[in-house]
């Protein structure tokens, strides 16, 4: 990657970081008008500066406040981005995604879905305060591959359990990959409630979700 | 002894038959009752009966009459959903933007709104069994109540962007709780202030001083100018902010199962008394009677001998759903510690909190 390059997702990410859409719009145009890849300058420029946020908020330095602002200039790059980035491939499968109920915070989640869409997943977005039985109803509804849920809330956590609990008491658990992520998130507790996955940022995510739709397309050939 | 008297004596260092105990119930009270969660909001009688009904039923110490935090809110316009049998929530804010600010004026409680209901509820339980339980009702915090006028994400940008203009809106939301305490204490009734979007769990400790403290500064003045003590909950993350929680005047910081209580008390508890913080959701909904006994016991165990006094209470207010075995076996444990508290857990057990 070229030094320019470099420099541009450096200041897409700084612009989360420091809440600036002004430069956020200075940068994300400076891409499209140099015909540099879009969906790079996404992951490596406004999704690297959302993490750098979300480790601040983790550390207690940014506060809800921040998180918003920082998504606000992530939304400005992602306006002038989002028409110029190509999608990667099509048909790896259908995902349903939400931020579980009692959470209104929903920045990770749509960042997520941008970047699972721009891997060539169809993505059904339920936005944010979701009851857990309607991730299911609607998994079932499209045939969904994958489940993908999100909280920024500890107290909302118990409701990603409950997703999986309702799969298994219809008897329909191996139906799906659910992956799961959001801040209070980590691996030991998306082993402990049986999720498939867990994703520390948007970009492992959309890592993640390739890995599961092709373990769930090789499952399905085996079986 | 009753709960004033067990009060009384907290406050002298007398000694006590037990620790007071507030399982803090609010919608809880329509399952004792047996009506709707909805029935409660609008009608002052009926939230009495079923705060009484409530306190009759499990005997703790404090009547807490509250439903829900956007009563003072939507008597300045917002307006508020009532689903059947759940607890209301914001449906749309009084305004959109800053520029409508100046078009608020404050709630008057004898008029706007549920208010004049909520006052009732807080008449007819100081009525019934005032004399021998503290009734307080319960008050929003102006930076709260901002924040459900004006909704909390326009909020919290204009506290980036344009600062002088949540100073006004939270001003306005200060003139209608002071209008809203002063009515109460007209009453004999102590407000009880919450102001949970002050939380470190949502804004940071310096916007906490900035913009909700100055406030809530000029309401408990305000209340312990007529000789009531105040105590103050905030959700969440609250150990950067318990300093201020204290400077802004609060006699008693109610903490929630997300900060410490041994913490709060080496922090704060020379200054305050503490109560909290069994968890409302996962121990008192969700757990069994065992885990309410053991968790009551490590919260005395924690906070037993702070040097303000203690009361031992639910992190929060308790989910509708909450069982009533959990809030007996709350009250039990808290008799059978006893005063001095008896700590030996051969009853439950070992003392480590269940797995969240």
């Amino acid at each position: 990657m070229d030094e320019r390059t470099k420099k541009l997702h450096r200041d897409l990410s700084d612009a989360v970081v420091n809440l600036d859409e002004d430069l956020a719009a200075t940068a994300a145009t400076a891409v499209v008008a140099e015909n540099r890849d879009a969906y790079q300058a996404v992951e490596g420029g406004l999704a690297h500066g959302m993490d750098r946020a979300g480790k601040l908020f983790e550390e207690d330095e940014y506060f809800v406040p921040e998180l918003l602002l920082a998504a606000d200039a992530m939304y400005v790059g992602l306006g002038i981005l989002r028409p110029h980035i190509r999608i990667e491939g099509t048909g790896r499968g259908k995902v349903v995604i939400g931020v579980v109920a009692g959470d209104t915070h929903d920045i990770g989640k749509n960042l997520v879905r941008i970047i699972l869409e721009t891997k060539g997943f169809e993505v059904v977005d339920l936005g944010r305060d979701v009851p857990p039985a309607a991730f299911v109803d609607k998994a079932k509804e499209i045939g969904a591959d994958i489940i993908a849920l999100s909280t920024l809330m500890t107290t909302t956590m118990p409701g990603m359990a409950e997703v999986i609990e309702i799969l298994t008491a219809q008897g329909i658990r191996d139906r799906f990959r659910v992956m799961i992520g959001g801040a209070p998130i980590s691996a030991a507790f998306a082993k402990r409630i049986g999720a498939d996955g867990y994703a520390a940022n948007a970009t492992e995510a959309g890592e993640l979700a390739v890995r599961l739709a092709a373990d769930a397309a090789a499952a399905g050939q085996a079986a | 002894m009753n709960a004033r008297q067990r009060y009384a004596a907290l406050s002298r260092s007398d000694p006590l038959d037990r620790l007071p105990c507030v399982p803090i119930v609010g919608n809880t009270a329509a399952r004792v009752l047996g009506c709707a969660v909805s029935d409660l909001r609008a009608d002052g009688r009926r939230l009495a009966e079923a705060q009484i009904a409530a306190y009759r039923r499990f005997g703790y110490d404090g009547i807490r009459v509250f439903t829900d935090l956007y009563v003072l809110a939507e008597a300045m316009g917002a307006t508020v959903r009532v689903p059947r049998d759940e607890t209301a929530y914001l449906d749309t804010p009084a305004i959109a933007e800053a520029a409508a600010i100046d078009r608020l004026r404050p709630a008057d409680p004898r008029r706007d709104g549920l208010l004049p209901a909520h006052l009732e509820a807080a008449a007819r339980c100081l009525d019934a069994v005032g004399s021998e339980v503290p009734v307080t009702a319960a008050l929003t915090g102006p930076f709260t109540t901002a924040s459900f006028l004006i909704g909390a994400d326009t909020l919290v940008r204009l506290m980036i962007r344009r600062p002088e203009a949540v100073h006004r809106l939270c001003a306005l939301a200060l003139d209608s709780a002071l209008a809203l305490a002063e009515a109460m204490m007209d009453l004999g009734c102590a407000p009880s202030l919450t102001d949970p979007m002050g939380s470190s769990s949502v804004i940071s400790p310096r916007q906490f001083a900035t913009f909700a403290r100055p406030p809530l500064e000029r309401l408990i003045r305000a209340i312990k100018a007529r000789g009531h003590g105040v105590t103050l909950h905030i959700c969440g993350k609250t150990s950067r902010i318990w300093g201020d929680m204290v400077a802004a005047g609060a006699d008693c910081l109610s903490i929630d199962n997300e900060a410490d209580l041994a913490e709060a008390k080496a922090a704060v508890g020379g200054q305050v008394r503490l109560m909290g913080n069994v968890p409302p959701s996962e121990v008192m909904l969700k757990g069994t009677p065992r885990d309410v006994r053991r968790y009551v016991r490590l919260c005395v165990a924690q906070a037993h001998d702070n040097p303000r006094g203690y009361v031992v209470a639910s992190g929060c207010s308790l989910p509708t759903e909450t069982p009533f075995i959990n809030i007996d076996a709350m009250m039990d444990a808290v008799t059978e510690i006893g005063w001095p508290p008896r700590l030996d857990a051969s009853q439950d057990g070992a003392a480590a909190p269940p797995e969240a």
